[in-house]
């Protein structure tokens, strides 16, 4: 048998990475990839073996996260601003990003997602992907520029 | 941060680079990257912006992952699943009695019902007979006569089993001449699990064989798992699965016998366990 638990230890370093793409803060991104391992686990007998387990958790996470979100705005309570402060100046400038930019960077380009897939995990069409995408490079451009100059 | 829409021309050259553009877009694109320096600045901007993406994501990866999220997911259990188990089989009886035979069965239908209502109507101290029969449907079953064993026995180190596995002639006539079930014993090795021995002993007063397993893979402690037969019960032709008292029981039955699978109730897999040994066996 399987054990998903040997998976998602495996994969979690990059679960974690892509749940910072969402959250204001890295406390807040533990608390998410706990909260959707705990689902995933829950429901590993839903999991077929077919295709990349990876799209099916980072569809949780994502899910996971957007419940969170409609709960803290029927509570009232305000959602934190980001975290400037994390990482290296390349991390803070993809962190920084819109998150919706920030995922699909890192869906399509690290984790070698399709337009399609990545849109499925995100719950959006591919034609936000391509744009939040081409949007996200020009501005990692600029930003890369800018710092440059400002050492020179 | 900007939050400008994209030009169709940028939009163009992203998918480019993905390679999810159309064969005929490409094909334009690439016309376009050749014969327009102002393009071929706008698609190197872009992958500079796709390489700085990279880099930066690689660099979060090396961040440490707090290990409570790691310890978490080891420790979490697993859920339970739902296999089928072999049932009981179904005796199919063919009911077509004769008029004689539908007649003589309504006479003694009539005089069986008559004499309860004799009895009822006569007797105001009934009642007390449904008391009896509920106090009587909390009683034990031989289920808890054979948890009581498991967890007597699974916690010993030295005195496991009463016949040690190295005699694998002595345990089958030893348990078969006595429980009147004929067995294989089973090898589990696929699921982690050694077989340790075999004991006897009596659940109401019946037969029964059991078969000691002890778990050597994995990270947890090394679990006993257990294998019970006995003949066929009247009470016992049913499959159960369910918790009592921190044990688990997967129990499944064939026309000579009925069988049990248990196991503490931390093991996750004693219904695959179950299914496995239900083929074995």
């Amino acid at each position: 048998m399987n054990d998903i638990r040997r998976d998602l230890v495996a994969l979690l370093p990059r679960l974690r990475r892509f749940a910072l793409t969402l959250t204001s803060t890295a406390v807040e991104a533990d608390e998410l990839v706990r909260q959707a391992t705990a689902q995933a686990i829950g429901k590993s007998y839903l999991w077929k073996g077919e295709g990349r387990i990876e799209n099916w958790l980072f569809s949780l996470i994502r899910t996971t996260h957007a419940d969170e979100l409609k709960k803290r705005l029927r509570r009232g309570e305000p959602v934190a601003a980001r975290d400037t402060t994390r990482g290296n100046i390349g991390a803070r400038n993809v962190l920084d990003l819109d998150e919706d930019w920030s995922s699909a960077l890192l869906l399509v380009d690290v984790e070698g997602f399709s337009y399609s897939e990545a849109a499925a995990i995100m719950g959006v069409s591919s034609e936000t992907i391509a744009s939040c995408l081409c949007a996200a490079r020009l501005n990692l451009s600029v930003m890369g520029s800018e710092t440059s100059e400002r050492r020179a | 941060m900007t939050t400008a829409q994209p030009t169709p021309l940028e939009l163009r050259l992203s998918a480019f680079i993905d390679g999810e553009a159309g064969e005929q877009e490409r094909h334009e694109v690439e016309a376009l990257l050749v014969n327009d320096p102002q393009v071929r600045a706008l698609h190197d901007e872009i992958k500079r912006g796709s390489d700085a993406a990279r880099r930066a994501f690689d660099d979060l990866l090396k961040e440490p992952v707090p290990l409570d999220l790691v310890r978490g997911i080891r420790n979490a259990d697993l859920p339970r699943k739902a296999i089928r188990l072999p049932d009981a089989p179904s005796v199919m009886r063919q009911f077509k009695p004769s008029g004689w035979q539908a007649f003589v069965g309504c006479v003694a239908l009539f005089a069986v019902g008559s004499g309860v209502g004799y009895l009822l109507g006569s007797n105001p101290a009934m009642p007390q007979l449904s008391a009896i029969s509920a106090h009587g449907s909390i009683n034990r079953d031989w289920l808890d006569d054979v948890i009581a064993h498991y967890r007597l026995y699974a916690r010993q180190t030295t005195h496991l089993a009463e016949i040690p596995a190295d005699r694998p002639a002595d345990i089958l006539e030893w348990l078969t001449t006595n429980t009147g079930v004929s067995f294989r014993i089973p090898d589990l090795a696929s699921s982690g699990l050694t077989f340790q021995g075999a004991r006897l002993f009596a659940a109401e007063g019946i037969p029964v064989g059991q078969l000691l397993y002890r778990r050597t893979s994995g990270d947890g402690d090394p679990d006993v798992i257990v294998l019970s037969f006995t003949k066929s019960r009247p009470e016992g032709n049913r499959s159960v699965e369910e918790i009592r008292n921190d044990t688990g029981l997967v129990s499944w039955v064939t026309p000579l016998a009925t069988y049990v699978a248990i196991g503490p109730s931390s093991a996750a897999d004693l219904e695959d366990i179950a299914a496995k040994a239900a083929g074995l066996i």
